[in-house]
């Protein structure tokens, strides 16, 4: 990190290869010592330039040095050898101005060009070495964008050197990709119009930058209609949302593929959505377990056999989503746990609290159990619950890992010496650095069986989780045996923090994210990864599993602020959501398969349909500060959240209206969302107008905290929310 | 011209040998300094972020260090915030430095372990019920407009906390809250009962007494009217009136079949025997009238002890104690004295006089006597007499007394017995009164020892 002196010559400073093209006005030779200095360094080029016999490089380079010296017809190097340092500000003050004075119909479109522009103006500033000048623009201009791009301005605020834009992540992502943003035929046409007449107090620099730099894309908004129609657009930027477009952005895509290329249209990934089929040994033997079962404990009466609610549940959906089959993931044989797993399924299935999606306005009721964790002095980095709900575990900054009953049961081990006394607590220390995600193997919860108003407690060890998965910041994934508490694996492949892990909803597999911008597939046998997903551009935060196994999904962090969704067996990448403006702290998909809800840390949660690829709605009411967790009812009508403004919050998922409308036209067929989607009328958007505090109307209920952030939101399979905190006075 | 002051950069050249740097580079160097301060700083957010936490640390900066492959710095981790020392260099410049505490190794070794932090621990309430939030203490307290009312009752919140000298405060899991009907009942019975600026106050007295005997949902406010009569008994020593009023509350609250104040008893009794036993009760002025507040004192404490006292086994012998303490303590007025004897008898029944006064009886019979003796305090005396005649009497009513099992000795001769077992002044009282029932049982210890 050693800093370089400065570099001797301006020359060589005017930017990386892709910022000046050949034949680029900034390309020149600008001069700081004064033109006298320049016309003999200039001599001297030439004269070396002829001897070496470089014919078009003299002519050039006599073009270009003539039109500073003697040609006053206002081309940008005369323009700019009066002020340099202060030319892009200027250049950017008169689009500015332009922009902010123009017809409102193309405003709001042409509002969104101001940001990619600010960047690439201050990094041009900064990359010709005007620090003081940078600074200025940078402060007087940044106030327009502290709300949408705050985390952008902070990594931007520190670059002052030609050589920090070489190294900082962020003017690199600006600098090698095209921004991408859509514009109306009209507005382009008038932008570059404006430019043209203005050229010599700037336009031709900004040209310069949207041909390098922006990816602008033109539709023709009246034949389009739907999303991009003139009349939404206008809707949505009336209530002063500032949020980017789907498409907008530096991994700006197509919406609806996995391909950044604009002409990649039609070429949509098809997905493999549903339920991922049983073995058939294992439906067998879980038929048998349930007629056996039916047998001896007959159903009350108006309730359906446990063998029936079975054939119900794997004879439905005969949709056109097609199942991913197990040759392509294989698992496993399965075993006598996975039996008695799949039966308590069955009968969690048929015996669950209901809760239908939000009809009339109602919002159903949910029942939320926080669980507060006292005496923690803030070092708790992750909570989670086990699926069977009898134990939570936290990580800590302390490095060890914490598992408790919830029932208070002791936590046995055969490895225990004799007359040790087991606690209802269990401390796991292996890691050399802060936890930062635990999950805990598949496991069912048992529906304790009510006879007459009594409950007979047997938690039959079957469905208990076995295993744990921890990651640190140690750069290391540990598997933890939930039989004797102990370490029994150590993945080391990353080599960066690991920022998350999940287990696959069927065991066996789990997939880690890291700082190493990449995230990870592995099976719990082999100590090497089976998959890297490489492709964001920054920090991997967070993933989630798609529930039927064949899919995850990640989200990144500053600068690039995508999610994206991979394919196990391809390893590919088979959609990517870009639309956030902050961080993703938290992504949970739906059971049902078909939607995905991502939250950011200011707050705003989205959803996403899979298989159109588009964004559903946003919803707002959070505080800034992230959203920890997010997780949907087993029926996938509602989402909960729960996040750092010591909240948790119950929403409404079935599409607005109008989102539905356009993600109908968008595709131009009949697309159901989910099942939610076809009862989804009734839904009545109260307020137009919003402010960015205000939370949108789909929001069911917000219960309020006592001051304990929370860390973790869950669903059981009897559709109670489970929520963890820690409380912090 | 950058935040980060370039005669850092220059004072570092020289420490390694550079003396004459060029003020453009020195410039840069501290542009790029600047640079890579907001470059960890950057990192470190992302450990904050991670770590679910809103204030950055030290261990953020030493994680975000180890990720850019940089040597952490050390001595700085730390979960508390480190103290910045200033210090003027003259004129304009100032240094910031962190105070390091020097700690004498002999202190440190030979000191007292510090406190260990408390355990980490869970608890589980429900947050919401189908979809409606409870109001209890562990939900966050809301009113019309959404607003916490967490401040509105601050001065109603017990002084439970205590932050101990080495600097770890303990403080309570979770607060009490009142609802704000319940703060003003309790400001308005606490005001009926010691105000005696309204008219007709003894009205609305009563009818706060009968609030408190009767109402259901004062559970909530036991603690507050606990503080209230600690306070109330050991703040207003001086006045008859207040501490009957409270005691009246006592017994108002005993009386409610609502409340569970079990845990509360070791609270009461103090205040209760304060009012039986203590020295200077009232002004001088009041004369005699303290005695009927003992009385109603030893009536309260005799409802406590038969409601709390087979729950709390070490109660009885504790409160007896005490009053065995204050009985055969001769600098205590007799009035103590008295209240002493009430409370022997209620605490203990007759075992306990038959155990704790008939044997003290002729300890005792030499301070009775100087008291007699004494005009002024005679009165006092007599009345420590008659509760010590009335103790003696629950000995005859019991009636396990042998009656006239061996023939008592007739005249003088058992005057002198009855004197020489329980002293000269009750012992003629006692033969005075004359019942042979009492006689046998005052006798019973001589007879049976």
């Amino acid at each position: 990190m050693a800093a370089q002196p400065p570099p001797p010559s301006r020359t060589g400073s005017v930017g990386p290869a892709s910022a000046g093209g050949m034949g680029t006005p900034t390309a020149g030779t600008p001069g700081s010592q004064g033109s006298g200095s320049n016309q003999n360094l200039n001599q001297i080029v030439l004269e070396y330039l002829s001897k070496k016999g470089y014919s078009r490089t003299e002519a050039m380079l006599k073009r270009e040095s003539g039109s500073v010296a003697f040609d006053a017809n206002g081309t940008p190097l005369a323009f700019a050898d009066r002020h340099k340092g202060r030319r892009w500000h200027e250049a950017y003050n008169v689009v500015k101005t332009w922009v902010d004075s123009i017809l409102d119909i193309y405003k709001p479109e042409l509002c969104r060009i101001l940001w990619p522009l600010f960047v690439h103006c201050f990094i041009e500033t900064i990359a010709d070495c005007y620090p003081t000048d940078g600074r200025v623009f940078f402060q007087e201009c940044r106030k327009a964008f502290d709300d949408e791009h705050s985390d952008d301005l902070r990594a931007l605020s520190a670059i002052q050197e030609p050589e920090h834009v070489q190294q900082n992540d962020i003017a690199q992502l600006y600098r090698t990709n095209k921004y991408r943003l859509t514009l109306s035929k009209m507005g382009f046409a008038t932008l570059i119009e404006f430019l043209e007449t203005k050229e010599s107090e700037g336009g031709k620099s900004m040209s310069f930058l949207i041909n390098i730099h922006l990816d602008i894309h033109t539709v023709d908004r009246a034949a389009i209609g739907g999303a991009r129609g003139l009349q939404r657009l206008m809707d949505e930027k009336r209530g002063d949302e500032q949020a980017p477009a789907e498409d907008e952005g530096i991994p700006g895509h197509h919406p609806g593929s996995a391909n950044l290329d604009v002409g990649a249209t039609g070429a949509l990934h098809r997905l493999q959505l549903a339920p991922m089929p049983m073995e058939p040994d294992l439906m067998d033997d879980v038929k048998a377990e349930l007629n056996h079962e039916d047998s001896t404990h007959p159903p009350r009466a108006g309730r359906s056999s446990l063998a029936d609610q079975f054939e119900q549940r794997i004879k439905v959906e005969p949709s056109d989503d097609t199942a991913p089959s197990r040759e392509t993931i294989p698992f496993p044989p399965s075993t006598a746990r996975d039996v008695a797993m799949e039966v308590q399924k069955v009968k969690e299935n048929r015996d669950r609290f209901r809760i239908e999606g939000k009809t009339g306005g109602v919002g159903p009721g949910v029942s939320v159990t926080m669980f507060t964790f006292h005496n923690t002095f803030d070092s708790v980095n992750c909570i989670e619950f086990s699926d069977d709900n009898t134990l939570a575990a936290i990580g800590t900054a302390e490095s060890y890992i914490r598992v408790w009953s919830l029932d208070n049961r002791a936590l046995t081990s055969r490895q225990d010496p004799p007359g040790f006394q087991p606690s209802s607590s269990r401390r796991l220390v292996g890691h050399s650095g802060p936890v930062y995600a635990l999950s805990f193997s598949p496991s069912a919860a048992v529906p304790q069986p009510q006879t007459n108003g009594h409950t007979d407690h047997t938690t039959t060890p079957d469905s208990q989780p076995r295993y744990m998965l921890s990651c640190s910041a140690d750069t290391t994934i540990r598997l933890w045996s939930l039989d004797t508490w102990t370490n029994l694996v150590v993945y080391r492949s990353h080599n960066s923090p690991v920022w998350d892990v999940r287990f696959c909803p069927h065991g066996h597999y789990f997939a880690s994210a890291s700082a190493d911008r990449t995230a990870r597939l592995w099976s719990t046998p082999q100590i090497a990864p089976l998959r890297i997903f490489a492709g964001h551009d920054s920090d991997v935060e967070t993933l989630a599993w798609h529930p039927n196994g064949a899919y995850i999904f990640t989200g990144a962090g500053v600068g690039d602020k995508t999610v994206r969704m991979w394919s196990i067996a391809q390893g590919t990448q088979a959609r990517i959501f870009t639309g956030h403006a902050g961080n993703i702290t938290a992504i949970a998909c739906a059971p049902s398969g078909h939607t995905v809800a991502s939250a950011d840390d200011k707050g705003v949660i989205i959803l996403w349909d899979l298989r159109s690829g588009r964004l559903v709605k946003r919803m707002r009411g959070h505080g800034a500060g992230g959203v920890w967790s997010l997780d949907w009812s087993v029926e996938s009508t509602v989402l909960v959240s729960g996040g750092a403004d010591n909240s948790v919050r119950v929403w409404d998922v079935q599409p607005s209206k109008e989102t539905q409308a356009k993600a109908n036209g968008e595709n131009g067929g009949p697309v159901k969302l989910d099942g939610t989607a076809a009862n989804g009328t009734t839904v009545s958007k109260v307020a137009k107008a919003k402010g960015r505090d205000q939370a949108t109307p789909d929001m069911i209920s917000d219960f309020k905290t006592k001051k304990s952030p929370v860390y973790k939101v869950r669903f059981t399979q009897m559709n109670l929310v489970l929520a963890g905190g820690a409380y912090l006075p | 011209m950058s935040v980060w002051n370039p005669d850092n950069i220059t004072d570092v050249a020289e420490s390694v040998g550079i003396h004459s740097l060029p003020k453009d580079v020195v410039d840069h160097l501290a542009r790029d300094v600047e640079y890579r301060i907001a470059q960890v700083l950057e990192e470190a957010l992302k450990f904050m972020r991670k770590g679910k936490r809103v204030t950055l640390g030290t261990q953020d900066i030493s994680h975000a260090l180890r990720l850019l492959d940089v040597e952490p710095l050390y001595g700085y981790e730390s979960t508390r915030p480190l103290r910045f020392g200033e210090a003027s260099l003259g004129g304009m410049e100032r240094l910031f430095y962190v105070e390091d505490e020097e700690v004498e190794f002999e202190k440190l070794v030979n000191s007292a372990l510090p406190k260990v932090p408390r355990e980490m621990s869970f608890t589980a309430h429900w947050l919401a019920v189908e979809g409606v939030q409870p109001s209890i203490p562990q939900n966050p307290m809301t009113n019309a407009d959404g607003r916490s009312q967490d401040q509105r009752s601050q001065d109603l919140i017990p002084k439970t906390s205590s932050s101990t000298s080495d600097g770890l405060s303990v403080k309570p899991a979770v607060k009490h809250v009142l609802s704000k009907e319940l703060q003003l009942y309790f400001e308005r019975i606490c005001a009926a009962i010691l105000d005696d600026t309204v008219p007709n106050h003894s009205d609305l007295r009563n009818a706060a007494y009968a609030s408190v005997r009767s109402d259901t949902g004062l559970s909530q406010l036991v603690p507050y009217f606990m503080h209230f009569i600690s306070d109330k008994i050991t703040h207003s020593l001086r006045s008859l009136t207040v501490l009957t009023h409270v005691l009246q509350l006592v017994a108002a609250l005993l009386d409610n079949p609502f409340l569970d104040l079990a845990p509360y008893v070791p609270s009461m009794i103090p205040a209760v025997l304060t009012c039986l036993i203590g020295r200077n009760l009232g002004t001088p002025a009041d004369g005699m009238a303290h005695f009927a507040l003992r009385n109603l004192a030893s009536s309260i404490l005799l409802r406590l002890l038969r409601k709390f006292g087979n729950k709390a086994k070490s109660l009885r012998p504790r409160a007896a104690k005490s009053a065995v303490k204050a009985w055969l303590d001769p600098s205590k007025p007799f009035g103590s004295h008295y209240g002493a004897v009430l409370a022997l008898t209620s605490i203990a029944g007759t075992d306990g006089v038959r155990s704790l006064i008939v044997p003290n009886l002729d300890v005792y019979d030499g301070i009775l006597r100087e008291g007699l003796a004494d005009d002024s305090r005679r009165e006092h005396a007599e009345a420590v007499v008659a509760a010590i005649m009335k103790a003696l009497q629950t000995l005859e009513e019991d009636g396990s007394g042998s009656h006239g099992a061996n023939g008592l000795p007739d005249g003088q001769a058992l005057r002198q017995k009855l004197v020489d077992a329980v002293g000269e002044v009750i012992g003629n009282r006692v033969f005075e009164t004359g019942g042979s029932a009492l006689i046998a049982a005052v006798l019973e210890k001589d007879l049976f020892a």
